[in-house]
């Protein structure tokens, strides 16, 4: 059989033989898998030695397979059966959960540590002040020329942030004569409890969107109602957080950003889609499951893993010694910077893609802008941390490592990968859209703020999550511009300086070297910053292909 | 670029109305950016590393302490805080890395391209790209961290002579992280082969085997080459595996021989991190020198996206 096939072809119509295109087939998918199982393989170890599950009682282990892992097979196999986009749906939602309550543990930190909770609600009400200013010059859109809304919008926005005479005035040497709404809030002496305010600046908005969603079909009281059904989380997790051992505020932010979103998702699957109703199984059997597991353990008196990526890794700054060191301060850096990069790198990012696909001319400075482009995205990221070392430091004369700094530095970074995603992504809507939309008499303009950015939005948003996995991961710019290796506590300010989670991982395994750290500290700093990496990724991936189904 | 005729015949009379106006200058200023970043990279490298030559530092305005550029480029000895500058044996090390990760990724990487885009059924293909994409968005560190502490006690048994750091190791490591470049790009070029080309070679009786390595391949050479091109260049780029895994000991190595693989070495861009991170204090001429190897690495990289590009653009196939 097994005979050479060129031979045959020339001899006539004879056999040809499969075993070297099976041969063929095979050794391509194993070059395929061959990183895949290389790297899933080190990151089992990485967790092994991070979580080290084999340190805990066997009844521990079997108390959970009992009462969570079988039972979830079970549900989840059952639910495949019935309908296989029911399962999509419920892993979507357990996926949902698990995200969410991880970006939580983010946003209590801000709120604790950072922010100061009537600080966020004074800003959210000096932004939206003037938000519905701007509304309403709008509404009156042809009563009053364009440069006057411009001008009353900006004015707005300026007098309610800064006040009379603000930043510009102090410049000039005239002290503050009326404060603006922000600064007006943000003194009240006398505010309500800090989990009240998170209450009312992180749950409040979060409820009234879930509201409107879950009861979408159901008229104005149903909305409301379903939105103060959602408000009961988070006060719930600020009354209910003290009897449990956590302050108010923290559990506040964790039931609101937490919580909320997959119970929202939850709601509007059972009120909307009945058909799914069955996928809910899935992460009700995985919930009932993990607590009746850590129930009965607790009863049972198993012991856990001696997991080195516990709540006092999570929280504790650094220490020489590997058995005190924490994450804290890194998190909290890489988080502000984070912050940063999206703020500069989203919108630069996404002007520079709409200008080269809806407005550029055809001529030599577009091309040359293009090839600048791809050649500034191969760029190695090292150099990116010369380029901010030397314009900000050397030359603007910024104090060196702080979150600004940083945070510029890896939005210039992942600025051409922002472009190159969004201008694919505006490249995807049809042209005929924007035919219709010219057709209506729609100025270019409004062709791409009511056509071209709400048709590509969901493509711009995944690439520009994609790009902030990235920036979150680096760690040689930030070397480079001199950010500190150590921090010990939460920078509270844009301009101080910060450590990030990969600079504390390459700290700990270079400067600290050693068994001791890395055989607890580093593997549990690897794990945290892979697991946020792969929750990013999961969002993109989750979110690019909702969004190519739905085209 | 919407050259549309009939779009412009309908926008022109709005085009400098105020909102038009300025809607398009902040978009412009936008994509400008790209270019001032490229600019302000220029300048401040060549002022910087201006400065650390001895020919040009008088141009600049500095005196002290500089550095030939000739001893810079020539010599094999690495040692800034001695006033050793030869960059070769950071070259050397730069070159090693390049080539032992690119045996294991190009070879790797074209295969998964071939599969994903001639043998994998969409299902596959959906569950196996994204598996990609996150391979490509594991930090570099980690790769580093994974490097010194897995993979480097388990080829020690294999491998004599290999020490703690060792370019091996890093090369490894390195080589899998470029794999999902080499992958996505190639596949793309593959993708792009049209499906008649495909049906001819059925058509004449071919095997898979035979259309996917004799018409597939070679009709998209052109992007398997620039996707070379793009992946050696991120491998010269890489910094923080090869920081931590390949150690912190400038020496010249030969870079055909294989038993040098298992010797430690500072990459230029593991020397840049390492000169920044403590050895040097700013100001002097070993500060300086971190200018000089990030303009070389920048003009290197540089020409292979400039090569990459005119590759995947002079010798494409056009159907």
């Amino acid at each position: 059989m097994a005979t050479d096939t060129t031979t045959e072809v020339a001899g006539g119509f004879g056999q040809v033989s499969r075993t070297v295109g099976q041969l063929f087939r095979y050794l391509l998918l194993a070059a395929t898998l061959f990183g895949l199982v290389f790297v899933t393989i080190l990151l089992v170890y990485v967790a092994n030695d991070a979580i080290q599950p084999l340190t805990a009682d066997p009844g521990w282990h079997l108390t959970f397979f009992l009462a969570l892992v079988v039972p979830t097979l079970a549900a989840g196999a059952y639910v495949y059966r019935r309908d296989g986009e029911a399962f999509q749906t419920g892993a979507l939602a357990i996926g949902l959960a698990v995200v969410s309550l991880m970006f939580s543990g983010g946003a209590a930190m801000i709120f604790a540590d950072i922010v100061e909770p009537l600080t966020f609600l004074a800003f959210l009400v000096a932004v939206a002040v003037p938000g519905v200013v701007t509304l309403a010059v709008v509404a009156y859109d042809d009563r009053i020329p364009f440069l006057g809304q411009f001008a009353v919008t900006v004015a707005a926005f300026y007098l309610s942030l800064f006040g009379v005479p603000g930043p510009l005035g102090a410049a000039a040497g005239i002290s503050s004569v009326v404060p603006g709404v922000f600064g007006l809030l943000a003194g009240v002496p006398l505010a309500p409890a800090p989990w009240l305010l998170a209450v009312l600046s992180v749950g409040l908005p979060l409820a009234a969107v879930g509201g409107s969603l879950v009861a979408r079909d159901r008229g104005r009281r149903a909305r409301l109602f379903a939105g103060a059904g959602i408000l009961a989380v988070p006060l719930a997790g600020g009354i209910v957080g003290p009897f449990v051992g956590v302050d108010p505020l923290p559990a506040t932010v964790v039931a609101s950003v937490g919580f909320v979103p997959p119970i929202v998702y939850a709601a509007n699957v059972a009120i909307n889609v009945p058909r799914e109703r069955v996928a809910l199984l899935i992460p009700v059997t995985i919930i009932v499951g993990a607590l009746v597991g850590a129930f009965a353990v607790d009863l049972a008196g198993f012991a856990g893993p001696q997991s080195w990526v516990d709540w006092a890794f999570l929280t504790a700054s650094h220490s020489n010694t590997a058995e005190d060191a924490g994450f804290y301060p890194a998190i909290g850096g890489s988080i502000l910077l984070m912050v940063t990069v999206a703020v500069f790198a989203f919108p630069v990012g996404v002007g520079a893609a709409v200008y080269l696909e809806e407005y550029a001319p055809d001529n030599r400075f577009t091309r040359v802008v293009d090839v600048n482009i791809s050649n500034l995205a191969g760029v190695p990221s090292v150099v990116y941390g010369l380029l901010g070392f030397g314009l900000f430091v050397t030359y603007l004369g910024q104090p060196d490592g702080t979150v600004l700094l940083g945070g510029l530095t890896l939005g210039l970074l992942i600025l051409p990968i922002v472009i190159i995603s969004a201008r694919e992504a505006i490249r995807s809507v049809p042209e005929e859209q924007r035919a219709a939309s010219y057709g209506m008499g729609a100025t270019k303009w409004q062709t791409v703020k009511n056509v071209v950015l709400p048709r590509s939005f969901s493509g711009i948003l995944t690439g520009t999550i994609l790009a902030l996995g990235r920036a979150i991961g680096e760690t040689a710019p930030l070397i480079m511009i001199g950010a500190p290796n150590v921090t010990y506590s939460l920078p509270t300010s844009f301009s101080e300086a910060a450590s990030a989670m990969p600079l504390q991982v390459y700290a700990w395994s270079s400067l600290y070297a050693g068994p001791n750290f890395y055989n607890k500290v580093v593997p549990a700093g690897v794990v945290v910053l892979v697991a946020v990496l792969l929750a990013m990724n999961s969002i993109a991936i989750v979110l690019r292909n909702k969004y190519q189904v739905g085209d | 670029m919407s050259g549309d005729s009939l779009e412009e015949a309908l926008t022109t009379r709005t085009a400098n109305a105020p909102p038009e106006l300025l809607s398009r200058s902040f978009f412009f200023v936008c994509a400008a950016l790209s270019i001032a970043t490229t600019i302000g990279l220029i300048v401040l490298l060549t002022t910087e590393a201006a400065k650390f030559f001895s020919f040009s530092a008088p141009l600049v305005g500095v005196t002290g302490e500089t550095a030939s550029v000739v001893e810079f480029l020539t010599g094999t000895n690495w040692g800034p805080t001695e006033g050793n500058f030869g960059v070769l044996s950071l070259v050397s090390a730069t070159l090693m890395i390049m080539i032992g990760s690119s045996l294991l990724a190009l070879p790797l990487g074209v295969g998964t391209a071939i599969y994903l885009s001639e043998y994998a059924s969409p299902r596959l293909r959906g569950v196996l790209k994204p598996g990609l994409e996150i391979l490509a968005g594991i930090p570099t560190v980690v790769y580093g961290f994974f490097a010194i502490i897995y993979i480097t006690p388990a080829l020690q048994p294999f491998v004599p002579g290999l020490g703690t750091f060792n370019i091996l190791s890093a090369c490894i490591v390195v080589g899998i992280m470029i794999i999902p470049m080499v992958a996505s790009i190639s596949e793309d070029a593959m993708s792009a082969v049209p499906e008649s080309l495909r049906q001819a070679g059925y058509g004449m009786g071919a095997t898979k085997f035979e259309v996917s390595t004799g018409i597939v391949v070679p009709a998209s050479l052109s992007g398997i080459f620039s996707s070379f091109i793009l992946a050696l260049s991120r491998a010269i780029g890489e910094t923080m595996a090869v920081t931590i895994a390949a150690g912190s000991t400038a020496q010249f190595l030969n870079v055909l021989n294989p038993a040098a693989y298992t010797e430690r070495a500072l990459p230029m861009t593991a020397a840049m991190v390492k000169l920044v991170g403590g050895d040097v204090t700013g100001g002097g001429v070993a500060y300086r020198s971190v200018f000089a190897i990030g303009i070389t690495l920048f003009v290197i990289t540089l020409a292979m996206n400039v090569i990459s590009d005119l590759v995947a653009q002079h010798y494409r196939e056009e159907y």
